[in-house]
């Protein structure tokens, strides 16, 4: 009313008016911003679905990543309480409660890197390491005079180092380390039994060809260390030993300096990118095989290198996807641009499985035991069942983890059992980690044969001078 | 006047919003008293525009933030959905029940007026054995001129209750797989209870005469617990000095005999002779292992008789201990304690000193300058608590652990930048006849 006095009862009716129209002005303002921040998003203004999570992580307080498909979950502590002292113990959400439990415990926290990190000349052109020219005859003048450590163990037996490894910090995967434990016993079991000395690698030789490149730098490393070793097998560590008592035929290769799994037609014809495969091979001791170390290595420096050398390879190989370059679409692509260069020397094995892809082979397990035996190495009885992509190590593979983690058990039972019978045990059932008796205990053990013959067996048997 | 007849045109077209539509303007008089049905009409108008405008906003929202379980995205069910499959599995992994036994019978309880047996008494072995090795000279008991040693670990058959135990399991068998590549050993890695009654720290039991019987070859069983890495890669064990003896153990005579003390000897690490002397004594310290009464009962007489010894059930140490003890006369003339060197070295007091080590002395020792075996008692990784705190244990095992792996990685040139580190840096250039280095570096040819 003051104001109407003042100014005017029309003037006031004209700015109430406005008012008005200001008012619903603002309001669709506001409401057509909140939509398009809500659509489009207002930059690092974030979305009102940050919003809602913010607020809702702060008012829950929850730990747990949701972006992690593979969690960390709360171990079982019921059996394993009685052990300690107090038993004022919280429910292990935080380690500061108490100093000696492993719950949650951060490895990082300890490891600690002391002195500079060796960093790449970016001007040279990435090599393996010095080239050498004459290893072949460095080595046999090394044998002339070292007749202790021959380079052949038995009249056909090659002396062979299975190399194998995993990364030295623990896995992202909570079960990951179990899996590798199991399967480096796998591998001790099949290396005692055939006479092969073993080594695992738990080192990054060379920080530019890390990933599944580190193997090149390692393999170089050993093959000029070791010169009494003939063949070096390397095996991922995700392939398992399905066939205790396969000997690998060795005079078979003896024109040969490079193994592999594989197909002719598929690698020189059709240039496949799975036409080999470089989880498991053999390669000699010897020049040659310093050559195509240093011919394969080019595409494996990380960063762009890799990048560059991917596109290349997909689009040159069949079927493959888009991704870095790895050692293995490599090597397809090395073999079929320069076959008149290497593949005389090189064997593509298919008649027994030196790698047998694991989706194929683990659901046959029963009908295998059921209809074969040991000894065959091929799709009757594999010798290496090979759980490509499954990656148990990791947070993510290309499978479910179901399937790959439970017939990861299955093989492992179907390999530790040729292993157990020896001494009169075996699993369960393939998926059981429980053993029970198969062969009684007796009083004269030595009459007892077992039924693979895997306890003496003659590949094992040491040369006698004669 | 004007005001007059200019207001209800005003009222008209000035109202956009619809609630100051009224007819028969004339007779409205603002700011005066409103008629009834018109504040109905009004109020009604803006519960409407109120409900509309909820609405619109509850479809704003609903279609930005989504409303929780009412129908958010499908991306977060699914997520969901696969995180608890995962944990269940890995529950699954984790737990101790076995798949394929849902309705296990319980395990009968032993009989504790039946003495547990490992097996049928064998009364020959040594005879059986030299027979064998007679008639079958390509599995020879000595391999380049050393005796043939079979190293016995193991673990338990289902993950670590804490994925940081099962990695350090990992690394003391690269460990000990190193050794033995460099000095001719073979390995047995035992992930089966053999027996269930003789299982824990009791399951080493059957399972070493179990490979004495299966490999007459083998002339000495070496068996090392899981926690106990080698820290000295050059020592070798000095065998000739054990021609009499068929148990060779870590341990102190005096705090044995005298002081009867439950850690006068050590169990982690220790050699038995392929032999009928060897099985009668595993005849003979088996029965107190059986779990359940039997157990339990040993227990309490070795607290009984040793000195130190806390109150739990039977372990396999102490019942040695005691064994050795009481029965002195029948077993200690082919026993050697052995202290000379770490073929056992407790953790604690060594650890510490490795960069003293480093500076004053070397590998090939194998005592307290540069301890043969490190041995972890009591930190126990592979389950929930341990006896120390977890930040001293797993340090000091990566620290043992990178120790021992700097004198493997010698040979090739590298070495862990610093003995926390899990990286490792050159120290010595890539040259042109690697083969000098090799002479020099591998403990192989060093020895031979």
């Amino acid at each position: 009313m003051l104001i109407e006095r003042c100014i005017g009862a029309y003037r006031l009716r004209r700015i109430q008016r406005t008012l008005r129209h200001g008012k619903v002005t603002v309001i669709c303002l506001i409401l057509t911003v909140v939509v398009l921040r809500g659509t489009i998003g207002a930059g690092k203004f974030g979305t009102p679905e940050q919003d809602f999570l913010n607020i809702r992580d702060h008012l829950v307080r929850k730990t747990a990543e949701h972006r992690r498909v593979l969690e960390e979950i709360q171990p079982q502590q019921q059996q394993q309480a009685k052990t300690i002292s107090d038993s004022a113990q919280s429910s292990g959400s935080s380690s500061t409660s108490n100093a000696n439990s492993y719950i949650e415990f951060d490895i990082n926290t300890i490891l600690k890197d002391e002195g500079p990190e060796e960093k790449p000349d970016p001007s040279k052109p990435y090599s393996l390491g010095t080239k050498i020219s004459d290893w072949d005859e460095q080595r046999s003048l090394w044998l002339k005079s070292n007749p202790q450590f021959p380079n052949f163990i038995g009249p056909e037996k090659p002396r062979v180092l299975l190399v194998t490894g995993s990364s030295p910090k623990p896995c992202e995967n909570p079960v990951g380390d179990h899996y590798l434990l199991k399967s480096i016993k796998n591998k001790i079991d099949y290396c005692r039994l055939h006479g092969v000395e073993m080594f695992y690698n738990m080192a990054l030789l060379d920080a530019e060809m890390a990933g599944f490149w580190a193997k090149l730098p390692l393999i170089r490393k050993l093959l000029l260390s070791h010169p009494e070793v003939e063949f070096l097998w390397w095996m991922d560590s995700d392939a398992l030993f399905t066939d205790m008592a396969f000997e690998v035929p060795w005079e078979r290769y003896k024109d040969s300096n490079f193994v592999m799994h594989g197909w002719n037609e598929m690698v020189y014809d059709e240039k496949n990118w799975i036409g080999l495969n470089t989880g498991s091979f053999l390669l000699r001791n010897c020049q040659w095989s310093l050559d195509i170390l240093d011919a394969w290595a080019p595409m494996g420096p990380k960063g762009k290198i890799r990048e560059e050398a991917g596109k290349i390879l997909t689009r040159e190989l069949k079927g493959r996807p888009v991704f870095e370059a790895d050692d293995q679409s490599a090597m397809v692509y090395l073999l079929a641009t320069q076959k008149d260069l290497w593949g005389s020397k090189v064997y593509l094995e298919n008649a027994y499985y030196l790698h047998g892809y694991w989706g194929i082979l683990v659901d046959r397990y029963e009908e295998m035991i059921e209809n074969y035996h040991p000894g065959l190495g091929d799709h009757r009885w594999p010798l290496v069942t090979h759980f490509v992509g499954c990656k148990p190590c990791g947070k993510f593979g290309d499978y479910p983890v179901e399937r790959c983690l439970k017939q990861m058990d299955r093989a492992f039972n179907f390999g530790d059992n040729q292993i157990l019978q020896m001494y009169g045990f075996t699993h369960k059932s393939l998926a059981s980690r429980r053993v029970k008796r198969v062969r009684n205990e007796t009083s004269n053990p030595l009459q007892v044969k077992d039924e693979l013959g895997l306890l003496h067996p003659a590949f094992k048997a040491v040369k006698l001078s004669s | 006047m004007g005001k007059d007849a200019f207001t209800p045109q005003k009222r008209v077209t000035s109202g956009s919003l619809p609630t100051t539509t009224t007819n028969g303007g004339g007779k409205y008089l603002p700011g005066r008293v409103v008629p009834r049905g018109r504040q109905i009409k009004k109020t009604f108008n803006n519960i409407r525009i109120t409900i509309l405008c909820g609405f619109v906003t509850i479809l704003v929202l609903r279609g930005t933030i989504g409303v929780g379980n009412l129908g958010s995205p499908d991306a977060d069910a699914v997520d969901q959905s696969i995180i608890e499959e995962t944990n269940r599995i890995l529950a699954e992994i984790r737990s101790d029940s076995d798949p394929t036994d849902p309705e296990q019978p319980p395990d009968a309880e032993i009989n504790p007026n039946v003495t547990y047996t490992l097996g049928p008494k064998i009364e020959n072995w040594d005879f059986s054995r030299k027979n064998w090795l007679e008639s079958n000279p390509e599995f020879p008991n000595h391999v380049n001129g050393k005796p043939r040693i079979l190293l016995l670990t193991g673990s338990p058959p289902n993950p670590c209750d804490n994925p940081i135990g099962d990695h350090y399991l990992l690394k003391a068998v690269k460990n000990k797989i190193d050794y033995c590549r460099i000095h001719g050993i073979e390995i047995v890695y035992n992930m089966a209870h053999l027996d269930k009654e003789l299982a824990g720290y009791w399951a080493k039991l059957p399972m070493i005469r179990r490979l004495m019987l299966s490999h007459p070859e083998v002339e000495w069983i070496w068996w090392m617990d899981s926690d106990a890495l080698f820290t000295d890669m050059v020592f070798e064990i000095p065998l000739s000095k054990y021609t009499n003896h068929n148990l060779v153990i870590h341990g102190y005579p005096d705090l044995l005999f005298e002081q009867k003390s439950w850690i006068a000897l050590n169990t982690g690490s220790f050699l038995f002779r392929n032999c009928q002397w060897s099985l009668d004594l595993l005849d003979a310290w088996a029965p107190m292992g059986p779990k359940g009464s039997i157990r339990d009962e040993a227990g309490k007489i070795l607290t009984a008789n040793l000195k130190g010894r806390p109150a739990f059930e039977a372990d396999d140490q102490s019942a040695l201990i005691y064994l050795l003890m009481s029965q002195k006369g029948q077993w200690m003339d082919r026993v050697f304690i052995e202290n000379s060197y770490y073929l056992h070295g407790y953790w604690a007091g060594l650890v510490d000193r490795y960069e003293e080590m480093i500076e004053k002395y070397h590998p090939g020792l194998g005592d307290e300058r540069w301890p043969f075996v490190t041995h972890f008692v009591g930190c126990k990784p592979c389950g929930s608590y341990g006896d120390y705190p977890v930040e001293r244990c797993l340090r000091s095992m990566e620290r043992a652990f990178n120790f021992a792996d700097n004198q493997v990685l010698k040979l090739y040139g590298f070495s862990h930048r610093g003995l926390l580190s899990p990286k490792i840096r050159r120290t010595r250039n890539e040259t042109v006849m690697p083969l000098e280095y090799v002479d020099q570096f591998d403990i192989r040819r060093a020895k031979h």
